[in-house]
């Protein structure tokens, strides 16, 4: 198949996988209207939907397979330990890279992707002569366009698509465990298959509390979480990809908070938001600065307008660093300079790695990073299946996925800055664990621990360990999640493993897969032979990556010592809980008596992901295993930035990854090692401390009393937020609202009161002087006249008189003043 | 399919037309007149449709212009037209007037006098939004005012009087400002053998200095900018004018809530970019950081305040500051460097994300006003701490007004994310220490609309008074909330169908603005002779 | 002693004035103060015939006197008929009992 239909074979493919749980979630919402409260139907659409879904992912990924000559599966490195020779296959690209983009399918091919087998493997048996030529046109990812968002001039957003094997390899994995889960949701929720369901945790004025069930409601919340993570996953554009991210943020809180009657529980979804907005605070930062010196989001290129890959990166996988170290020239498409009014566009590089530590800050929240951690703990308020779903495997591997995705924009201080999170994080988390007693809440720690080791591999340079680590995370951790789940609806919604004990006589089938799951996230293998469950292979590259890169970086060994000592950790507390949950005696009879098996729907889906969680890392007669494995290839297949020599800038340096000869493959062994003897010691000590018996814990927890309670206080982090952030925030808003209501409305209402008042001075005045001035002419007059009525007698012969008198002055006057 | 003056007058007249036959009505069927009343909202809406339809996007100017001679004396005209962005605050006056007439069921007192001057208000809103004349936009603004105290003082709650009072004194005040610079620029409009102008495209032409004899000074510019600024700004309302609107909005009825923060709000952000900002660019670029400062300002604080509310319509009042403050962070993103505008394409961006916000708000906020009202009408409170359970008891309400909060809170995939983002997108470019703090309000913003949610509509039961009051949705409510909703979704998941239709008019005026800034009050003034009066 | 000239008219005149002016004043009876007048009006037409030799024509002031005497007896016509009404709404002529022109 010629790329062009291939992508577009792959874009349709996935985005019927895509809108499947959409039109599934719509369905669903309005089941009611066209079922009833107890018909199952709802979830059969839910699995229906997300199930078809699955097959359009897997057959996407084997349509990449078919296309790729399934070099995919088996060669990742081949092309990259040839530099000079992608060089020359970019060239050739070219021509196909224009007939392409008529079709909106444009090909990505920010760097080499070249493919072809000059690297020859043992047991490359899919290697044929044809393939090089074959396959060269064949490009690393596939990119387009769905649809304009919004165009404003040159600045233009949009909703993409971008495909590469990562894309396939998570579509996959996440519609897979989405069925499983859904599967075993149809059992775990059946409670709610009722009318009136009793929720014993809460109570009202009137006792107990009783609802109508809402068993569609809850498949309709999955069916949107799962449209929402695949969108994510898809999305070919960052601001796409904070789009879907804010969705599956309220596909979450939507889950958490599914007992809305619950305080804890809405409070939980409450808190999952509010620190997931804190996140994307930075993201949205991140986002005001690519788009700002950027303009653009898109992650490949389009047409002839570079994406942020190649911008940052240009064609070889370099940041352009100008001479001072300042400023970070921008690449075209062509990986040239690119230049705006004869100017080359630049951008900071301490904008650059803001805006690269933004983008992280969002992967902290929805990852569950430190400082954010302390959602994930809470969010298990939401039932069981969603913990496995979104906050275990999906929605919280997302941040990871996205700091994978984003790799190319991070400078290596910004990988430092993820690497020391990491770091910190999976110390934290574990040491949690050790002393939590609620079954969820060690598996939601351990979850929080695992995202800061890929953290940790991403920012070491392990970018395919991290996101190797991912794929088999997700099937341990969900199978573990499920395990607990079964566990619980076994134990009636007990979830203290202190009530538990002995269990796996009375549920076989999820104590063992549960054990496969422990051994699987331990990194426990067979010595000598290195055969182990997945979990081994990935953790095993981490630590390998995590031990080259402070090999190179000698100050940065604490990001080798850590995941080391936490691996051992690790193994400890799934071992506990392990065996504090199935082994040994019953400690609360009670609970022991009424446990039972799960019935079938529950249990299929464990086994399907025991198995995968397992093997997935094997080689299945392929090339080899873990790290020579199918699952790696295919997942490094997709590396945009290949460190294929140690690189240096600014003082760190990245070490090299790929092949044989790389910085990570010497210490491959060496690091295997210690990891495993750091596992076999946890699991050591939790079989003499909660298996045998030997050491008793109660002891050892009153020998170090502040370190117990500091530890189940979770490093007294919640009490931190809230003296820092909560309240703080709730004093501002209470001033805020205090200073409308005392100040601006006393202002007002004091203008108002000077207003009346100058009114009522007004007033006085105009009945004082204005009319007083009128009335004085009036009553002078008035009292003239009343004096002058005294002559006026009435007397005829006194007139006469004044007539004569005044005649007699008239003349007296004129004679005297008159002149002769 | 009519002629544009037909058209455009119909949309601005018919409603008052349409209260005229409500004085024959019988005082006590008072369902006929609610009908009579939503039927003519129902014509108006639907001419704002065909308006919308008939216009061409790929335009910039003015379309259906017309001119009627007024008042000849001071050469006023009647003159109605329409543009990219005058059109969506149009059909958006259509739509809301109609689905607040639909929630006027709940009024029961003097039904006839607020029909009829519920029909004039429509009418004034009209005329805001359609008017190219300055003087007709003036008379329009205050026609709009009257029909609105009377709404609140005589169908609003307890302390309507005050409320009523205190709205039309501020807006009264803004008025007065207006009416000054009308004056102002009136006046400076005679050219050497012309006459004076009230035509807001003519005084634009002036402002741009584009062919004309005459100019505005800078000074005049300045001072005329202040003035309309605080006269919109009082209606935006943007701190520190806002507190008449929680006032107002907690007093007033729930349509006339809807109507005040759906189309009311939105013509102050409308009269900056129609005119304070053509015509005084040099007053708009010298207090651009002060506006842009203002609008965050506004975001976080509106946001703090909310969160402190106990009473659910102050609240929502208080996220209308929020909000608007975005539209006012978008509009005055204009970034001169080295005495030239910079990243014009920014500020075009953030013109439409501005536009975009006031539409979306349009939508949102009518939306939670009406939500909160028909809890109010059930259970007679408004105290947040008294609620609880709300979604036990209505879950497609709940469910609803659920849709409706995100899309405050700025959800993507819901019309209140595209305004909200694009323009903090647009403020970088900026300046980066206010885009850092505006995007600091989407953790608030989350902060108190979902604890707003908690507390109303989760947990087990149902707290407060008149628990018994609590009936299912009627069908009126859900058609008033599924078609928010719907909008709500559709703008949210396609913005460009309405970005389209805006971005040519609002471009062509960042680009004349700029081009008139930068020849002839920036860098390039230097080599200009014209003479400035 | 020479011709009568100009002087003892115009003292005649004055004689009279004087005479009419004190009869008006002193005189209580309606009558009186009738009769005073009609003194104080010949006083004046005696200046005006005095003065008229002095005139171009010689004859406007004898006209004026003329007129006068006329205007004299219509003014003593109408004044009797007044006294004729004070007497019957007063029961007498004395002008200091009436006082309805008191102000």
């Amino acid at each position: 198949m010629d790329p062009q239909s291939t992508g577009e074979l792959l874009r349709n493919l996935l985005t019927v996988a895509w809108l499947l749980p959409l039109a599934g979630f719509v369905a669903e919402i309005y089941w009611l209207r066209w079922s009833h409260r107890l018909s199952k139907t709802a979830a059969y659409c839910a699995v229906a939907c997300i199930g078809l879904g699955f097959i359009c992912s897997a057959s996407a990924l084997i349509t990449w397979g078919v296309a790729t000559r399934g070099a995919a599966f088996s060669d990742a490195h081949g092309g990259h330990e040839s530099g000079h020779h992608a060089e020359q296959h970019h060239e050739e690209h070219e021509p196909q890279l224009g007939a392409a983009e008529g079709e909106k399918v444009a090909a990505a091919d920010p760097h080499n992707h070249d493919n072809d087998k000059k690297h020859d493997h043992k047991n490359d048996e899919h290697k044929d002569a044809h393939a090089a030529t074959e396959h060269a046109g064949m490009p690393k990812a596939f990119s387009g366009t769905f649809y304009r968002l919004a165009k404003f001039g040159a600045l233009n957003v949009s909703l993409d698509w971008y495909i590469d094997s990562l894309t396939l390899v998570m579509f996959t994995m996440v519609t897979f465990i989405a069925t499983c889960i859904h599967l075993f949701a149809i059992g775990y929720m059946k409670d709610e298959l009722t009318e009136e369901y009793e929720d014993h945790e809460v109570h009202t004025s009137h006792g107990h509390f009783t609802r109508p069930g809402r068993f569609h409601r809850f498949f309709s919340y999955l069916s949107l979480f799962c449209f929402s993570m695949l969108g994510l996953v898809l999305a070919g554009n960052i601001f796409q990809v904070f789009i879907f991210w804010e969705l599956v943020g309220v596909s979450s809180y939507l889950l958490i908070g599914f007992y809305i009657e619950r305080k804890s529980a809405s409070t939980a979804a409450n808190k999952a938001f509010i620190m997931n907005r804190v996140g994307d605070f930075g993201f949205l930062i991140g986002l005001m600065i690519l788009w700002t010196w950027c303009g653009t989001f898109q992650f490949a290129d389009v047409d002839h307008d570079p994406g942020l890959f190649t911008m940052i990166r240009g064609n070889d996988g370099k940041i352009d660093v100008s001479e001072d170290g300042k400023q970070v020239y921008l690449r075209d498409a062509h990986g040239h300079r690119l230049e705006s009014n004869g100017k080359p566009s630049t951008i900071g590089y301490l904008l650059l790695i803001a805006a690269g530590c933004g983008i992280f800050a969002g992967c902290i929240g929805k990852s569950a990073q430190f400082p954010l951690q302390t959602w994930l703990p809470d969010a298990m308020e939401g039932p069981t299946p969603v913990s496995a779903l979104v906050h275990s495997a999906t929605m919280v591997a997302a941040g990871v996925y996205l700091a994978a995705r984003f790799y190319p924009v991070f400078t290596p201080e910004v990988l430092l800055v993820i690497a020391y999170v990491g770091c910190i994080t999976l110390f934290v988390a574990a040491t949690i664990a050790l002393v939590v007693t609620d079954i969820k809440r060690v598996l939601a720690y351990s979850t929080i621990s695992q995202l800061g080791y890929m953290m940790l591999a991403i920012g070491v340079a392990g970018w395919g360990a991290g996101l190797f680590h991912l794929v088999t995370h997700a099937f341990f951790k969900s199978l573990m999640f499920l395990c607990s789940g079964s566990v619980i609806a076994g134990c009636h919604h007990v979830q203290e493993m202190p009530r538990m004990g002995g269990l796996r006589r009375k549920m076989p089938i999820t104590a063992y897969t549960m054990l496969i799951g422990v051994v699987a996230i331990s990194g426990l293998a067979i010595p000598v032979l290195n055969i182990g469950l997945s979990g081994f292979y990935s953790k095993d590259e981490i630590v390998a990556s995590a031990m080259a890169y402070s090999n190179a970086n000698r100050v940065h060994f604490l990001l080798f010592l850590t995941p080391l000592v936490t691996a051992g950790i690790t193994a400890f507390y799934m071992f506990r809980l392990w065996f504090l949950t199935f082994y040994g005696e019953p400690r609360d009879q009670h609970v022991y008596d009424h446990c039972h098996e799960s019935p079938r729907i529950m249990t299929t889906p464990l086994i399907a992901l025991s198995i995968l969680a397992a093997s997935c890392a094997w080689g299945w007669g392929t090339s080899g295993t873990g790290n020579e494995g199918p699952l790696f290839k295919l997942i490094a297949f997709s590396e945009t930035v290949p460190s294929t020599e140690a690189v240096t800038l600014n003082g760190l340096t990245i070490p090299s990854h790929q092949g044989h000869h790389s910085d990570v493959h010497a210490v491959h062994g060496k690091a295997g090692l210690l990891a495993l003897i750091a596992a076999f010691t946890g699991a050591i000590f939790a079989y003499l401390m909660y298996g045998s018996r030997v050491i008793n814990p109660a002891e050892i927890r009153r020998q170090l009393p502040g370190v117990y309670d500091f530890l189940l206080d979770k490093w007294r982090f919640d009490v931190l937020y809230d003296a820092m952030f909560v309240r703080p925030v709730h004093i501002v808003s209470a001033w805020c609202a205090d200073f409308d209501k005392k100040v601006l409305d006393a202002i007002l209402h004091a203008s108002a009161s000077v207003t009346v008042l100058v009114a009522r001075w007004d007033r006085l005045f105009d009945e004082t002087m204005v009319d007083g001035i009128v009335n004085m002419v009036g009553s002078v007059t008035r009292s003239i006249g009343y004096s002058l009525r005294v002559v006026q007698t009435g007397r005829l012969r006194q007139y006469v008189m004044w007539i004569a008198v005044g005649v007699v002055v008239l003349f007296g006057v004129l004679f005297t003043s008159l002149p002769k | 399919m009519f002629s544009s003056e037909f058209l455009l007058s119909m949309i601005v007249f018919l409603p008052a037309l349409w209260a005229i036959p409500l004085i024959w009505f019988d005082g006590q069927n008072k369902e006929s007149m609610r009908y009579w009343t939503v039927l003519g909202t129902a014509l108006t809406f639907v001419l704002s449709l065909q308006l919308w339809y008939s216009f061409d996007p790929s335009q910039a100017e003015m379309q259906h212009l017309f001119r009627y001679e007024w008042i000849p004396a001071w050469n006023v005209n009647f003159a109605l037209g329409v543009d990219g962005i005058s059109l969506p605050l149009v059909v958006l006056t259509g739509l809301v007037s109609l689905l607040a007439a639909l929630a006027s069921w709940s009024i029961d007192k003097h039904v006839k006098g607020y029909m009829m001057l519920f029909l004039l208000l429509e009418t004034g809103m009209m005329g805001v939004f359609l008017s190219v004349d300055f003087f007709l936009f003036y008379v329009f603004w205050e026609v709009m005012l009257l029909p609105m105290y009377f709404l609140i003082g005589v169908w609003g709650g307890p302390r309507r009087e005050y409320a009523a009072i205190k709205f039309f004194l501020y807006t009264l005040a803004g008025g007065v400002l207006m009416l000054i610079a009308m004056l102002m620029f009136y006046f400076n409009s005679f050219g050497p053998n012309g006459e004076g102008t009230f035509d807001l495209i003519e005084l634009a032409r002036i402002a741009a200095g584009k062919g004309t004899a005459v100019r505005f000074s800078e000074s005049l510019q300045l001072a005329a900018f202040i003035m309309l600024f605080i006269g919109f700004a009082i209606k935006l309302p943007s701190f520190p004018f806002h507190t008449w609107l929680p006032d107002a909005h907690v007093e007033a009825p729930t349509p006339i809530s809807m109507i005040l923060a759906g189309v009311l709000l939105k013509m102050g952000g409308y009269g900056i970019i129609r005119i304070a900002m053509p015509l005084c660019p040099y007053g708009a670029q010298y207090a651009a950081y002060f506006l842009v400062a203002l609008g965050v300002f506004s975001i976080i604080y509106g946001a703090f305040a909310a969160m402190a509310q106990t009473d659910f319509k102050r609240l929502v009042a208080y996220s209308s500051v929020s909000h608007m403050g975005y539209v006012l962070l978008g509009l005055a993103v204009w970034k001169i460097s080295e005495g030239k505008t910079a990243g014009a394409d920014y500020w075009a961006m953030g013109i439409n994300a501005a536009m975009f916000q006031m539409i979306a708000h349009g939508i949102s906020s009518t939306g939670m006003f009406f939500m909160v009202g028909v809890l109010y009408d059930r259970v007679h409170h408004r105290d947040l701490n008294k609620f609880g359970g709300i979604a036990q008891l209505m879950p497609e309400y709940a469910g609803l007004a659920a849709v409706i909060f995100f899309a405050g809170l700025g959800l993507p995939g819901l019309c209140g994310f595209v305004g909200e983002i694009f323009s903090v997108l647009s403020c970088w470019n900026f300046d980066p220490t206010l885009a850092i703090i505006a995007a600091s309000g989407v953790i608030l913003t989350a902060g108190y609309i979902l604890w707003t949610m908690q507390r109303v509509y989760l947990g087990p039961e149902y707290k407060g008074p008149h628990p018994e009051g609590i009936t299912p949705f009627t069908a009126r409510e859900k058609t008033v909330a599924y078609t928010l909703v719907v909008l709500a979704v559709l703008l949210g998941v396609f913005p460009n169908y309405l970005f389209s239709r805006m971005d040519k008019s609002i471009s062509g005026m960042v680009q004349s603005m700029s081009h008139t800034y930068d020849t002839h009050h920036g860098a390039g003034a230097n080599m200009e002779t014209t003479q400035v009066r | 002693m020479g011709s009568v000239g100009l002087e003892e008219y115009l003292i005649v005149g004055a004689v009279l004035f004087v005479c009419g002016i004190v009869c008006m004043a002193t005189k209580r009876n309606a009558i009186g103060v009738l009769m005073g007048v009609e003194l104080v009006l010949n006083g004046a037409n005696i200046n005006f015939v005095a003065f008229s030799r002095y005139t171009p024509l010689g004859l406007d002031g004898q006209a004026t006197a003329l007129f006068v005497v006329v205007l004299a007896a219509a003014e003593a016509a109408v004044a009797l008929a007044i006294a004729l009404n004070y007497y019957n709404n007063h029961l007498t002529i004395d002008v200091d009992r009436g006082n309805e022109l008191q102000g």
